[in-house]
């Protein structure tokens, strides 16, 4: 049974179509990455999950059930939101101490998820005062107040400093790890691509593409560049093989549809000296971008 | 349910907005008890005698409902405007739910709120009465009733708030709309010709647990009706708008 399903979802506010027939499925155990520019449908997406937005057509559930009907959503479903939704004259932790009541969850796990996102020292100190990034902390430590099993995260990254998305990287490994379902939805394919497993894509409210990040990247005949004195000989071995190579300046070789370890061993096997190789990374965004701008398109 | 109502009352108790109104109602009540002891015993004012009592529980029921209803409608659009809505909303999908412990959590608050004003007003009036030489007993039926009025007509007074703050989710639009309807309700009665009609309005039918008279209707029958005001207010509320898209 997968975690989240969406099936034939769809959102209208007035004349905009904001989500049109997405269906998507995330299994258990596994990080997704939910990708799409901004406006693509990715926040109104989750608040339905939610049972936030009512949708117009279709059903989106956790484990076979929405959210409304979870008799303990909290401990099934943390979701972090936009980072609004505190009282500014709150303290940190008198906000975790009025969800946890309202859960029936005990107090003392408030002083606990306040340590998980470092916010312990900022415990006792009202809301109003906190920066983004700390907002950011607070909402993450009000979605894992209830232990669940599946976290939604709505663009967690924004407001955080590096350091701070370093962290927030380690932390959904860490729930990863521990067997939970993560959903993080981003606007930017790299800030996600070190922790997914998967990718749903989304542009215009469709979905334009599923599938793990190893095939996204491969869709996209991603590049290996070698820099090599024996250029000619390199891309005539590697053609033979079956990819696809051509010839970048007097040294350079761009090839397409072989991995650098093949490339290497292509090379080692007919003696040939690599002065430099590369994996092209950058693919990756230019596959994004294409997908986005592109696979919405309803013409 | 019990779970939520004291999630609310936290909620009440943890932000400086709540003692804020508290610390109002104390002082405006203190206020008004030092005007009245100024004036008192003049000629066309109340007698400095002991059946003045009643009264003086009662001295400062304007301000006091008018503070209680603000309170409601904090209590309720501040979920709308500080976005506290989408993480309340999300442990207690239920919004129903959620209005209805607004509407006990915040009937208590209002109850307590009387019951502050009646404890400044007892306070500094006995002491005075006792230096007047009034001969004063505490323990009488008529105080009594007009305490109780008064804790009820503010804990409703509440729950309107919270109702029309269901139904109207700003705030300025909420507590203009209720000090409007406050003024302009004595109104009614004689613009439509109909001065029975009062009594059936809901601030004529919560005048009945404070005031009694003959043009209002029994305290029990007021305070229902007030109540049935508040509550319906609520209800449409939920099923119009606090059910709405949370975008």
């Amino acid at each position: 049974m997968s975690a989240i399903n969406v099936h034939r979802l769809s959102k209208r506010f007035g004349d905009v179509l904001a989500v049109d027939d997405l269906g998507f499925e995330v299994e258990e155990g596994t990080v997704v990455g939910f990708l799409g520019p901004n406006g693509a449908g990715k926040t109104t997406t989750l608040r339905m999950l939610l049972g936030l937005v009512a949708p117009t057509a279709g059903t989106a559930t956790f484990g076979g059930r929405a959210y409304r009907e979870l008799p303990a959503p909290t401990r099934v479903v943390g979701a972090v939101l936009e980072a609004s939704g505190f009282h500014p004259g709150r303290t940190a932790r008198n906000h975790l101490r009025v969800l946890a009541t309202a859960a029936g969850l005990a107090d003392g796990l408030v002083d606990e998820v306040l340590g998980q996102v470092g916010l312990a020292d900022a415990a006792g100190r009202r809301v109003g005062g906190f920066s983004l990034g700390m907002r950011q902390r607070l909402g993450l430590a009000a979605a894992l107040l209830g232990d669940p099993e599946v976290l939604l995260l709505d663009e967690p990254a924004n407001g955080l400093d590096p350091e701070g998305i370093h962290w927030l990287r380690g932390l959904v490994r860490r729930q990863a790890d521990e067997g939970r379902t993560v959903l993080v939805s981003s606007h930017l394919l790299a800030e996600v691509a070190q922790t997914v497993d998967q990718v749903v894509i989304i542009a215009r409210g469709r979905l334009v593409a599923q599938s793990t990040l190893a095939d996204l990247t491969a869709g996209a005949a991603a590049a290996v560049r070698v820099r090599t004195p024996q250029a000619e000989a390199l891309r005539d071995r590697l053609a033979a093989g079956g990819a696809a190579v051509r010839l970048d300046g007097p040294e350079g070789l761009v090839v397409t549809g072989a991995t650098t370890e093949q490339v290497g061993r292509a090379a080692a096997a007919a003696g040939i000296v690599l002065h430099e190789m590369r994996f092209e990374r950058s693919n990756l965004e230019e596959v994004f971008l294409e997908l986005t701008n592109h696979g919405g398109d309803r013409s | 349910m019990t779970r939520l109502v004291r999630a609310e009352l936290l909620k009440l108790r943890t932000t400086r907005t709540t003692a804020g109104i508290f610390a109002l109602t104390v002082a405006t009540t203190a206020l008004i008890m030092t005007a009245v002891m100024l004036i008192a015993g003049r000629p066309g004012q109340p007698a400095i005698e002991s059946g003045i009592l009643p009264d003086l529980v009662a001295v400062a029921k304007g301000p006091l409902v008018i503070f209680a209803l603000i309170l409601g409608v904090l209590g309720m659009s501040g979920e709308f405007r500080f976005g506290t809505a989408t993480p309340t909303f999300l442990v207690t999908p239920n919004r129903g739910r959620v209005v209805a412990a607004k509407l006990v959590a915040n009937a208590l608050a209002g109850a307590a709120l009387a019951a502050a004003s009646a404890a400044v007003a007892l306070g500094i009036g006995l002491p005075w009465l006792l230096v007047k030489g009034v001969d004063i007993t505490i323990v009488d039926a008529e105080v009594a009733s007009r305490l109780l009025g008064l804790v009820a007509t503010s804990a409703l007074h509440a729950v309107l708030g919270v109702g029309l703050a269901a139904l109207v989710r700003n705030q300025v639009v909420a507590i203009a709309a209720g000090l409007l309807w406050m003024r302009v309700e004595g109104l009614i009665p004689d613009a439509l010709q109909r001065p029975g009609l009062g009594r059936w309005l809901p601030e004529g039918a919560a005048s009945a647990l404070t005031d009694s008279g003959a043009v209002t209707l029994p305290m029990w029958a007021g305070g229902l009706l007030f109540a049935a005001y508040g509550l319906a207010l609520a209800l449409i509320g939920t099923r119009l708008v606090v059910r709405r898209d949370l975008t």
